[in-house]
């Protein structure tokens, strides 16, 4: 009897699995059916067409009504007027580039530094001041006093059309050429004129022009700086937004007698004085997130502002950088530059998604987009690796090493992009190399593939003779990710850190509760709960059987 | 009252057995050691690959852009979309089966998630397959054969070109037409 009602007990065991699983099935499929998908809200900013505040015309001007034959040229009508402007410009670090390091008095800036994308700017500047804010520097012996040779418009064109070609020495085309080389694509000779009356205000087209492109191509450098940025959606960055906040570059990075406030190279990582009072002169930094959004920022969700003394803002903010449409690249290989074809040709070879993976230029690159940053210390020193300083090849040379630790009160966890490379270094003389890319003449590594002529070349521009041995040695340079704040609905959540592997989980000397655990602990726990609802059920057993046994 | 007892207790067992382990049961999850691009691209060479089973590519899709347009971010996802006539032909041929139409074409996503990493999601076909009964258990059981060839990441062949069928962001035009589907 007892057999035959336990099989009875089984059969509608069975039955009974089955029915719940038809009604949950149905339920679901009700539920799907009444719901409508969630429309996707539609952003609510609106749409102002652009227009200048200016209370000048500058079509108006007679200095400015006649045909320029070149940069120079509108330069010293724009100097007419703005008597200063060069001299200003001269003192600026998109002029000089060149920073002294106040504290350790090195000698940083492009001028001085070498990276891992192209590394350095000696010997090339004929292709690399066309991110420079002048005219003719081609070498070592260019005039840095000219003031004929700022270039205003680099900065202040407003009709898109203004563009500095890498090989001109920081000249735009004033004839009409073909670029990029070889495409079959023509640019029209450079409409001066045009150009110089319709002068503006900076914008995010003037300073993304070169900032966007860094390392010689858009999106390769920063990873949070590219030519998304011109006209940006909300979900890339929530101050650009194009069609609400919509912030130029300029009203982050105020200028002050034509110096922008922000720097690479002496980053402010920490602010702890709080919002900056408009019009409150002084020496601090205000580009900081800090500078508008105070130290305590989180009104509704007050416990986040306990995290503000340890992660930076950007930490949490972006969350990924690279966001937009375009890929950023993540490493850059030269040791394998120079493979060419059966008839000597140069190679360009494509990545999945149509980007250059190896041109026999530079060698080989991977790619990424939106990418999760990785997470250090830092103090806002940087301590750069520069031509000169000790690399045997033993080590990864860390082209800029952050300072600072989870001891030191001036650290923040921030977020980076690390950029990885393989580069030439110069064995004898032990430093990494200066070695000569660009140009038409024989020693141009990018016309002959000969890395002994370039490096020649190279280290001799420096005043150090090439050893006569080169190798390459892995490098890693990183960025802090400042740019692509996200919606704060998109901002990193507590389980995205607080979890086992969570996002800070590299980062030394942090206890974060909910990232890891004690094997015995956890064994201790479930036996306890485990024994508790045992426990449960034996007591609810007897009371039940002594109920019926009192009945 | 024992049998009552026993009905609950194994309804209540297979209502927490089901929510445990049937999303799992459902579906796949691959690690690649590819980006998403790349992935997508080369699952797509793979689909190619099997034209002779009557495999052709109807569509990608990436639904992270059109939540992007909507003013949110979201982790890359792209989806490759592919049908076969070989399969799909007896299936949409009988009425009974007609429904199952609902999952053409076959899917295969590809995606990032907060570590970092590139996976590749696949329908469980088999299993799926089989609730619907022998014929399109029997189809899908090939179909899941079919699939172990589209998620296989080479290192050793180069890097495909990403074939961009059909909408570049969340929706729209598909080959699908094409693909027989």
């Amino acid at each position: 009897m007892k057999k035959q009602r336990y099989i009875i007990g089984y059969l509608l065991f069975l039955i009974g699995g089955v029915m719940v699983s038809s009604a949950g099935y149905a339920s679901a499929k009700a539920e799907t059916m009444q719901k409508p998908a969630a429309a996707i809200p539609a952003t609510t900013a609106n749409t102002k067409k652009a227009k200048s505040n200016s209370t000048a015309d500058h079509s108006k001007f007679k200095e400015l009504d006649k045909n320029f034959n070149s940069g120079p040229e509108v330069t010293k009508a724009c100097l007419t007027c703005h008597t200063e402007a060069a001299k200003q410009v001269h003192a600026t670090k998109h002029w000089t580039w060149e920073f002294i390091n106040p504290a350790t008095k090195r000698k940083l800036g492009k001028k001085n530094v070498i990276n891992n994308f192209c590394t350095s700017t000696k010997t090339n500047e004929t292709f690399c001041s066309a991110c420079h804010v002048g005219y003719g520097w081609k070498d070592d012996k260019f005039d840095f006093t000219e003031e004929a040779a700022v270039d205003c418009l680099a900065c202040h064109d407003t009709t898109k059309s203004y563009k500095k070609i890498p090989g001109l020495s920081g000249h735009p085309n004033y004839k009409k050429m073909e670029w990029p080389p070889h495409s079959g694509k023509f640019r029209p000779a450079t409409d001066l004129k045009k150009i110089a009356q319709n002068v503006g205000q900076t914008s995010r087209d003037t300073c993304g022009g070169c900032h966007f492109y860094g390392g010689g191509g858009d999106a390769v450098k920063h990873g949070d700086l590219d030519s998304s940025l011109k006209q940006p959606g909300k979900y890339l960055d929530v101050h650009m937004d194009a069609k609400g906040l919509n912030f130029s570059c300029g009203k982050c990075h105020l200028s002050d007698s034509h110096e922008v406030s922000g720097s690479r190279y002496a980053p402010t990582s920490i602010d702890k004085k709080g919002a900056i009072m408009r019009g409150k002169a002084g020496e601090r930094n205000p580009t900081t997130c800090v500078a508008c959004h105070d130290n305590a920022p989180h009104k509704e969700y007050a416990k986040l502002n306990d995290h503000t003394d340890k992660i930076a803002c950007q930490t949490c903010h972006i969350p990924e950088f690279a966001r937009g449409p375009r890929e950023t690249k993540m490493t850059w290989d030269w040791s394998t530059a120079g493979k060419l074809d059966e008839k000597g040709h140069p190679i360009k070879i494509n990545s999945s998604s149509g980007a250059v993976a190896y041109d026999s230029k530079k060698g080989d690159f991977t790619y990424d987009r939106v990418v999760i940053p990785e997470y250090k210390w830092f103090n806002g020193e940087v301590k750069f690796t520069l031509f000169g300083d000790k690399v045997d090849g033993s080590d990864i040379v860390k082209i800029n090493d952050m300072m600072g630790g989870p001891d030191d009160p001036n650290a923040l966890i921030w977020p980076f992009k690390v950029f990885r490379g393989k580069q030439p270094y110069d064995v004898g003389n032990q430093t990494l190399a200066v070695f000569h890319t660009a140009g038409k003449d024989e020693a141009a590594f990018w016309g002959n593939f000969d890395w002994e002529k370039s490096m020649k070349a190279g280290m001799a521009s420096t005043g150090v003779e090439y050893s006569g041995k080169m190798a390459f040695v892995e490098t890693e340079m990183s960025w802090p990710i400042t740019h692509m704040v996200a919606p704060k609905e998109d901002a990193l959540t507590c389980a995205q850190c607080h979890k086992e592997n969570g996002r800070l989980s590299k980062v030394a000397g942090i206890y974060q509760p909910g990232t890891n655990s004690t094997p015995i602990l956890d064994m201790l726990g479930s036996i306890v709960a485990w024994l508790t609802l045992l426990g449960v059920i034996i007591h609810g057993g007897i009371r039940v059987i002594q109920s019926r046994k009192g009945a | 009252m024992k049998i009552i007892l026993g009905f609950i207790a194994g309804i209540a067992l297979v209502v927490v057995i089901t929510l445990m382990y049937a999303a799992d049961l459902m579906v796949n999850e691959y690690e690649s050691p590819f980006g998403v691009e790349e992935t997508a691209a080369r699952v797509q060479a793979n689909i190619q690959s099997l034209e002779h089973r009557g495999w052709k590519l109807s569509a990608l899709r990436n639904p992270a852009k059109a939540v992007a347009a909507g003013g949110t971010n979201v982790l890359p996802v792209l989806l490759v979309e592919a049908c076969s006539t070989t399969y799909s032909a007896p299936l949409l041929k009988d009425d009974k089966t007609k429904i199952v139409s609902l999952l053409m074409p076959c899917t295969i996503t590809v995606y990032k998630k907060d570590d970092g990493k590139t996976y590749i999601g696949t329908m469980n076909s088999g299993l799926v397959g089989r609730v619907f009964g022998k014929k399109v258990g029997d189809i899908m059981a090939e179909v899941a054969k079919d699939q172990q060839v589209f998620i296989n990441m080479d290192p050793s062949k180069p890097a495909p070109p990403l074939i961009r069928t059909g909408p570049g962001g969340g929706g729209g035009k598909g080959g699908a037409v094409d693909a027989g589907c």
